[in-house]
């Protein structure tokens, strides 16, 4: 081959060496890349007043007074989206006014045998009322407007009747008077789509029992029990969704026969032109910002509340303290085991078959499958071994903390083999010399200078455990659950409930700034570590080369 | 040919020479002739192997108290292996094996019930290449002492002082005892080994070719320092180089191919070798 | 030359305060506490061979009921698993060709990937930037795999499924792509360790004769270096064969071989999902519990045999260099 073909191959090849590299740097970035960015969003966002609000109320958090100006403020702005609502409903919602106008007849009823009125009387005036009553229901139900006129008017003849007067009968007349206003804009051929798309526009405004809303719950309706329900959109992101949500429909339909259904969006502004409910649209977009007075917000506390609702609010306190225990405590048992058994295979092991099966059996530990670990931990530690010591067999934080310590021994043992290994011999050679016996000199010379490769070893053990999930899924990882009293308690740990968030209920989807803030701060914590051992390492490196 | 004046005063003071070196000698010898009944260490018929190769050979000498006896010979003629046999720094290595007396103070130290740790604290070493630990130069030399169960700060702190003054340290760093050991010269760092091996107060300091990493300054001083210490401890230096043996030694021992070839007066092996084998290696013959 | 006087408390201490002899208590107590303490040791170091045992033991014990009761055969070769069904079946050769599936599909993008990069760093590039380099591949084995899975089911299934077009977003290329990611530090930490402990002799050797830098690697390097690849590769593969989070989230979990075979945009369903997936609603020391665990015995031999199979390769590239 010639030399001219044989260089490019080989700059070709240096450039696709190279270009696997980038690759891989590329496919690290693009994996962490969104996902701490959008983790980011759990902690550092824009807030609302409801957000404040449910700080104040489930977390007893916040200035008292600010948060009452605030609402003092924006319920002002409110106001006048709540009374457009309502006269529009006025308009639309006919069946509480023919509740109403039921009501009335009854009450009227029995204001008559209140005054004493009875007989002949009593039913020529129930007559009327009923006859009001009944042309009023058809009134309400019509949509021919010019029936409506007629009927309207026929009930108004009623009014000059003196007996109607300061009774609860004049509100008949007012009903029908306030009708008469409200239908004159209203397109009563639309009634029935106005009718639903105002429960569209209610439940994005105020919530369903599902789906929390923009404003939070109506003033005038009770209380709603679920957290995540008494509250308004308590992001910045949520509410601009929700304002979307509210000005325009989006519907899947067929443009061309046979395709498949193609999603259009239609401006609601338009649907409503014309009526009362007009400038609601506008008047939500424009004001926004004052309904829900958006700033920026550090919730670091993120780190330290539990949550409530399945995650929809709170954060993720409880699950790191589940995390850092586990992990501490399986490594209060691997520490040790690992150590004292590198020592004893550095400085007592010689070519004998048992070092070799001992060496074997480590090198097996470490290639068991992690879920294993987690067959190994229910069977043995939950199922046989608490029951002989007479605990209670259910997974807790000890049974998972001893199946990782068994997981994390061989990477102890090999780290600790190492560092242990890279001490000179001359060391141990001097201190003998001096007359110290052999476990003196390890324990004043050899381990002191191995120590910052063991700390290596055991910040890489803790990174290694606090990510893992399988071992621990049988024998003490719950997804819900209260924060555990001792050890003998399940935990939620990061591990585990990212899991849950990710492949979990409607709840999760709905907060995926919570869903990537738990899965994010077990990707920062475990990086942390590594970065950590990472830079001890070359410590270690340097002071061995001497100063 | 009468002489003339220059030749007169050449002669005269050349015979006064011949008298100052040949009183001197006597003064060595008679020294010598002392010393040998108070031997420290005694080699009867010592033999050492590392598995079936033989490291040294049926070695039988004596080291007198006070003295520096230095072993010289070729490369792999077993001088480490005899000089480590010395205080059982060969027990490290495996698969060794050890024939024949060798004698620390009236103790066979090859015998099955030996002290270890007090041999040990009695025979020290000062290795080839430098090795203080990865601590202080205080921690250093106070390793020893604290060993022996000296707890004291004060105590521990007299002892240092002695030990570095003794090694000809002291003066040079007694500002800095909490500096790490590893930030001293090659030499100074010797310098504290040496200091280290004297905190335990021993009888005898065994010293493994203890100048071949260090430039010939710091050589200079720690023959020096040689010079000083042999009246106090005796001392058994391995080296490879025959000026420096004839330079710090009252008594020489070339050992061949794990074998004591010959073992006499310094100024008898370097001037008047009693076997060929000798006179060969010292005047380069091979080696 | 000055004569410095010694200290006399430097000068050396009468020998009668130390004897070199020990006494018979002494030596007594010496041989006591020192071969006590290494027993002491040696039981500490046995706990890894006594977790190895227990392990082997414990689950295997709990596959006992399975595979006394059950037939072996059907469990090995047919794919229908269905263990809540009235008649329980339990074929796992659904589960184990997922395993295998996911696992060689891996290879096919971490493999050659994993050789170039170390290939790069153990040949091509200098050893500053082999220092910044280097942590990136460790970062990438840091990361948990939970985070991958994450990944896996919310980022990358949606892509499959809105971008790519495929009718699920969990099946096994997601599966594969994670997993290749996975595996890949550890293979390109164990190659790069075997390439580069060739030394450079061989490597002049080559230059010298004329030869390109993708010759040498591909003519001289790799060949030479090939049992060191081989174990990285292997150990690659129980790293991706061993992953549960990952698959339990990204594959799909649909208990079938793809059909046809070569269609990877199938979900599958691998032994570790199975596992981590059905335990929560099995009964303990039921069948289907029974059943579990034998899937989990054929995981640790699978495993085991491949670990006996790198550490034969890596025995082997230590060989090759002692020459």
């Amino acid at each position: 081959m010639k030399i001219v073909i044989r260089n490019t191959f080989d700059k070709a090849f240096t450039i696709l060496t190279a270009l696997s590299v980038i690759f891989i740097s590329l496919v690290l970035l693009g994996i962490l890349g969104p996902m701490i960015w959008r983790g980011s969003g759990a902690v550092i966002f824009k807030g609302t007043v409801e957000f404040r609000k449910m700080q104040m109320d489930l977390f007893e958090r916040g200035n008292q007074d600010v948060l009452q100006n605030e609402i003092v403020e924006t319920d002002t702005v409110r106001k006048t989206i709540f009374e457009t609502i309502n006269r529009f409903k006025k308009g639309i919602d006919t069946e509480a006014l023919c509740d109403r106008v039921r009501d009335i007849h009854r009450e009227f009823g029995q204001e008559l045998r209140l005054k004493g009125i009875t007989g002949q009387e009593y039913s020529r005036l129930r007559s009327i009322t009923r006859d009001i009553r009944d042309k009023l229901e058809v009134t309400f139900e019509s949509q021919d407007k010019k029936e409506i006129t007629k009927n309207i008017e026929y009930v108004l003849q009623f009014k000059k009747d003196e007996r109607f007067k300061a009774t609860c009968a004049e509100e008949l007349f007012q009903i029908a008077l306030g009708f008469q206003k409200d239908i004159a804009k209203i397109d009563l051929n639309k009634r029935k789509q106005y009718e639903e798309d105002l429960i569209q526009i209610e439940q994005t405004l105020f919530g369903s029992g599902e789906i929390p809303g923009l404003l939070g719950p109506h003033p005038d309706k009770p209380l709603p029990a679920l957290a995540m329900n008494r509250f308004g959109a308590t992001r910045w992101d949520q509410s601009l969704k929700l304002l979307d949500k509210l000005l325009w429909i989006e519907e899947w339909v067929e443009k061309e026969p046979g395709k498949p259904l193609e999603k259009v969006r239609t401006s609601r502004k338009e649907k409503f032109a014309g009526t009362d409910l007009e400038p609601l649209f506008s008047s939500v977009q424009d004001n926004l910002e004052k309904i829900l007075k958006p700033r920026l917000t550090i919730y670091w506390q993120f780190f330290i509340d539990d949550n409530f609702n399945s995650h929809y609010f709170g954060g993720v306190g409880p699950e790191i303290l589940g995390t850092l225990l586990i992990t501490f405590l399986g490594m209060l048992f691997a520490v040790p085991l690992g150590l004292i058994s590198a020592a004893y295979l550095v400085e007592c092991a010689s070519d004998h078959f048992i070092f070799r099966m001992i060496r074997m059996c480590i090198n097996t530990l470490a290639g068991v499958p992690s879920i294993v670990f987690g067959l190994f931990g229910l069977s043995f530690f939950v199922l046989f071994l608490f029951p002989l010591f007479g605990m209670p067999s259910k997974g807790c934080i000890l049974a998972a903390s001893m199946t990782l310590a068994i997981l994390t021994l061989p990477v102890m043992i090999r780290a600790s083999e190492e560092a242990i290994r890279t001490v000179p011999q001359t060391y141990k050679e001097a201190s003998l010399a001096l007359g110290a016996s052999g476990f003196r000199t390890f324990v004043t010379v050899t381990l002191p200078a191995a120590l910052p490769g063991i700390l290596t070893g055991i910040i890489l053990s803790l990174s290694r455990i606090a990510g893992e999930t399988a071992p621990i899924l049988f024998a003490g990882a719950v997804a819900m659950g209260p924060i555990p009293k001792s050890l003998f308690d399940p935990t939620r740990t990061l591990s585990y409930g990212s899991y849950d968030m990710a492949v979990g209920d409607r709840i999760s989807m709905m907060v995926p700034h919570n869903q990537y803030g738990m899965v994010v701060t077990l990707v920062i914590l475990v990086l942390c570590l590594n970065a950590l051992a990472i830079g001890l390492r070359s410590r270690v490196f340097k002071r061995l080369k001497g100063h | 040919m009468p002489m003339t004046s220059v030749q007169k005063d050449t002669k005269s003071a050349a015979t006064g020479l011949t008298m100052k070196v040949e009183s001197k000698l006597a003064l060595v010898e008679k020294k010598d002739s002392l010393n040998r009944h108070c031997a420290i260490i005694k080699a009867e018929g010592f033999s050492f192997y590392y598995g079936s190769k033989v490291g040294v050979k049926d070695i039988t000498m004596d080291v007198n108290q006070c003295s520096v006896t230095a072993i010289i010979g070729p490369s792999g003629c077993g001088k480490s292996t005899f000089l480590r046999s010395m205080n059982r720094m060969n027990d490290l290595i495996p698969h060794t094996r050890a024939e024949g007396k060798l004698i620390v103070d009236n103790q066979d130290i090859y015998d099955k019930r030996v002290n270890l740790v007090n041999l040990r604290q009695q025979v020290g070493m000062v290795f080839q290449k430098p090795n203080p630990f990865p601590k202080s130069i205080f921690d250093n030399v106070a390793y020893g002492p604290r060993l022996q169960g000296t707890k004291k700060r004060s105590e521990l702190q007299q002892i240092v002082e002695q030990s570095l003054d003794a090694a000809a340290l002291w003066k040079e760093i007694k500002d800095d005892l909490k500096k790490s050991a590893l930030a001293l010269s090659g030499g100074q760092q010797q310098r504290l080994c040496i200091a280290r091996a004297l905190a335990t107060k021993p009888r005898v300091l065994l010293m493994d070719e203890p100048c071949s990493a260090l430039d010939p300054i710091a050589t200079g001083r720690i023959e020096d320092l040689i010079e000083e210490l042999k009246s106090t401890y005796t001392i058994v230096i391995v080296t490879h180089n025959m000026q420096q043996a004839a330079r710090v030694s009252e008594r020489a021992a070339f050992f061949c191919l794990g074998e004591l070839i010959e073992y006499d007066l310094t100024s008898k092996i370097f001037g008047n070798p009693g076997k060929k084998q000798t006179e060969d290696y010292i005047t380069g013959r091979f080696g | 030359m000055s004569q410095r006087k010694l200290n006399i408390a430097l000068e050396p201490a009468a020998a009668k305060y130390r004897p070199l002899a020990l006494t018979p208590s002494e030596d007594l107590k010496g041989y006591i506490a020192s071969h006590l303490g290494r027993a002491i040791l040696f039981f500490i170091t046995c706990s890894s061979v006594l977790a190895v045992l227990l392990i082997f033991f414990f689950v295997i014990r709990e596959a006992f009921g399975f595979l006394t009761h059950f037939s072996l055969l059907e469990f090995l070769t047919k794919t229908g698993w269905y263990p809540e069904a009235q008649e329980p079946k339990f074929g796992a050769l659904a589960l184990i060709a997922g395993s295998v599936y996911v696992t060689v599909a891996s290879l096919f993008f971490s493999v050659p990937v994993g050789i170039l990069a170390a290939v790069f760093l153990s040949d091509i590039v200098s050893f500053k930037i082999r220092g910044f380099v280097k942590p990136v591949i460790e970062l990438l084995a840091a990361i948990p795999s939970v985070a991958y899975g994450f990944f896996a089911v919310l980022v990358l299934a949606p892509f499959m499924q809105k971008k790519l077009g495929f009718p699920t977003g969990t099946n096994a290329l997601n599966a594969s792509v994670i997993l290749a990611v996975m595996a890949l530090p550890t293979i390109i930490s164990v190659a790069e360790d075997s390439i580069s402990a060739l030394g450079r002799e061989l490597r002049e050797a080559s230059y010298s004769l004329g030869a390109t830098r993708m010759e040498t690697i591909f003519g001289v390097v790799i060949p030479a270096a090939h049992s060191g690849i081989i174990a990285a590769v292997v150990l690659g593969m129980m790293r991706a064969i061993g992953e549960t989070m990952v698959v339990w989230m990204a594959s799909g979990n649909a208990s079938q071989i793809p059909h046809p075979w070569w269609d990877i945009s199938q979900s599958v369903r691998t032994m570790t999902a199975t596992i981590a997936g059905d335990m929560g609603e099995t009964v303990k020391g039921s069948d289907h519990y029974s059943a579990l665990f034998s899937v989990g015995v054929m995981l640790l031999i699978m495993t085991f045999f491949l670990n006996l199979v790198s550490e034969y390769f890596l025995t082997r590239a230590k060989k090759a260099l002692g020459k």
